[in-house]
């Protein structure tokens, strides 16, 4: 009598651990929280100068620190632990934007300012590839604040710092607010978010987060601390 | 000399190529506002686009200025890291009341493209006033040109948004033309053996800073950065969780149940 009895309860105990285990497993795997589909904001487009032309003429009409052409080679995402090499995109046939052939490696879209320098920087990276998490599974938990590093070939790291994460239908992509023009050194992080639609293969939004140069540090190859220019009215 | 410089920029041309497989060059969009210069009450906006291939695309689009006359237009600085800027009237130095292009130029530079309809874009098109875009009835100028990479002075994409534009053309005495009446001859044609040019066709009438910078060619729609293979792996979990403690619960039942057969069987 009790025999069987006991050998069921055994059972019944692996089942509930197993049981628990997957469920706590899940709850690791769950995608990153993300925030809520946000309308396309008000294009931070070029700032409009005052309508008297100012009495010193230094390149006012932009903000902040602002660091010569050079492309990134490395981007560090402290709150993220992601510390990747960078990789160039171009364009597909299509006009799209090509992605990283791989999980890990974060793609610099070519066609676009370089980090650290006056416009938007573009850096694209998977949320999940070939059945493993991407460099960018958890952009959406970025907060304002949070520092990207972004290492670039002359030698000099521009530090930025978070601004703003939002989520986009792909279908009504914000072009202008992502790509279009800005005063200062800018920098977007993208990634797929949303629900995954199985009949296309593909996300239905992507995660973008923004984020402004803060400072730049490191030395020039020559051994020189770069000068970065500032905007900062003299 | 010139070799010199060609050895130094081989190991730097393999490096740019080593680092970035794709492109060796970003391509973006720079944003110029034109602004007021002599007080002339014009003003614009021109964009500058560098393209893969390595031309340069301009946009500009000025208000207010001389009307029904041809605006000389060029591109201001250098290539070699000089910081110019867009002067205010203290570059006045004979006082006349108006910056000219030789005042102007120590603090924008010299000519770098002549900004022509057509032909020749090189500093020796500079008042090349035949070729340059003519403002309509209203004071309006439209300008949209693409230079190939090939008609460009070195380091010009690599060096937008250091450079400058500068429209010329002012009305001191209002008349709604260039004539010798209103500022005189202009000492910079004749310094370039050209006489009886107003200096009124020459003064600058905008300068144009850089006020922002886009990506050159958006890319169309949304990005394709995930392919899904583990957005199902928490539900994939759960699923076996639950599917596992609902089985431990109908093993616990059962042999319950089972047991309570069993006994009453044996009594």
């Amino acid at each position: 009598m009790t025999r069987p009895r006991t050998f069921a309860l055994v059972i019944a105990a692996l089942l509930a651990i197993a049981g628990a285990a997957a469920i706590a497993v899940g709850r690791h795997e769950q995608p990153a929280a993300e925030p809520p589909r946000s309308a396309p904001p008000s294009a931070s487009t070029t700032k409009s100068p005052a309508t008297k032309r100012p009495e010193t003429g230094t390149d006012e009409l932009t903000r902040g620190t602002l660091l010569p052409t050079s492309a990134p080679t490395r981007v560090r995402i402290p709150a993220l632990h992601v510390d990747e090499p960078v990789t160039g995109l171009g364009q597909n046939p299509d006009g799209s934007m090509q992605v990283p052939t791989d999980a890990r490696t974060v793609g610099w879209y070519t066609e676009a300012p370089t980090p650290g320098s006056l416009g938007p920087a573009v850096l694209a990276g998977h949320v999940n590839y070939h059945g493993t998490d991407g460099t960018f599974a958890r952009l959406s938990t970025l907060h304002p604040g949070d520092q990207v590093e972004v290492t670039r070939q002359d030698g000099v790291t521009a530090v930025f710092a978070i601004t703003r994460v939002d989520r986009y239908a792909k279908d009504r992509f914000p072009a202008d607010a992502v790509y279009g023009a800005i005063d200062h050194a800018g920098l977007r992080l993208i990634t797929c978010g949303g629900d995954f639609d199985d009949r296309t293969g593909h996300y239905v939004d992507n995660i973008v987060a923004y984020a402004e140069l803060r400072t730049a540090v490191g030395r020039s190859r020559a051994g020189r601390s770069q000068p970065a220019r500032s905007a900062a009215a003299a | 000399m010139r070799m010199r410089r060609t050895l130094y920029a081989v190991p730097a041309v393999a490096a740019l190529l080593l680092a970035i497989p794709t492109a060796a060059l970003a391509s973006e969009s720079v944003h110029v506002k034109l602004l007021e210069l002599n007080n002339t009450k014009a003003s614009g906006d021109a964009t500058l686009t560098a393209t893969d291939n390595g031309d340069l695309k301009i946009s500009i689009r000025s208000t207010g200025l001389v009307p029904n006359s041809p605006h000389a237009q060029h591109l201001h600085g250098s290539a070699t890291g000089m910081d110019f800027h867009c002067p205010d009237m203290s570059a006045d130095k004979n006082g006349n009341g108006y910056v000219s292009t030789e005042e102007g130029m120590p603090v924008y530079g010299d000519i770098f493209v002549s900004l022509t309809t057509k032909g020749d874009t090189s500093k020796a098109s500079g008042l090349a006033v035949d070729r340059m875009p003519t403002a309509d009835a209203k004071g309006n100028l439209k300008y949209d040109r693409t230079i190939a990479a090939a008609d460009l002075p070195e380091g010009t994409i690599e060096h937008l948004k250091d450079l400058h534009i500068v429209q010329h053309g002012v009305d001191a005495n209002g008349n709604g033309k260039y004539d010798l009446a209103g500022l005189g001859e202009s000492t910079l044609a004749q310094a370039a053996g050209l006489s009886g040019i107003p200096e009124e066709a020459t003064d600058p009438a905008t300068c144009g800073m850089v006020a922002g910078a886009a990506v050159g060619s958006v890319p169309v729609g949304g990005v394709g950065t995930g392919d899904g293979s583990t957005h199902d792996r928490a539900a994939v979990w759960y699923g076996t969780g639950g599917l596992a403690l609902l089985a431990a619960l109908a093993v616990v039942v059962v042999s319950r149940r089972r047991s309570y057969v069993l006994s009453r069987a044996q009594r």
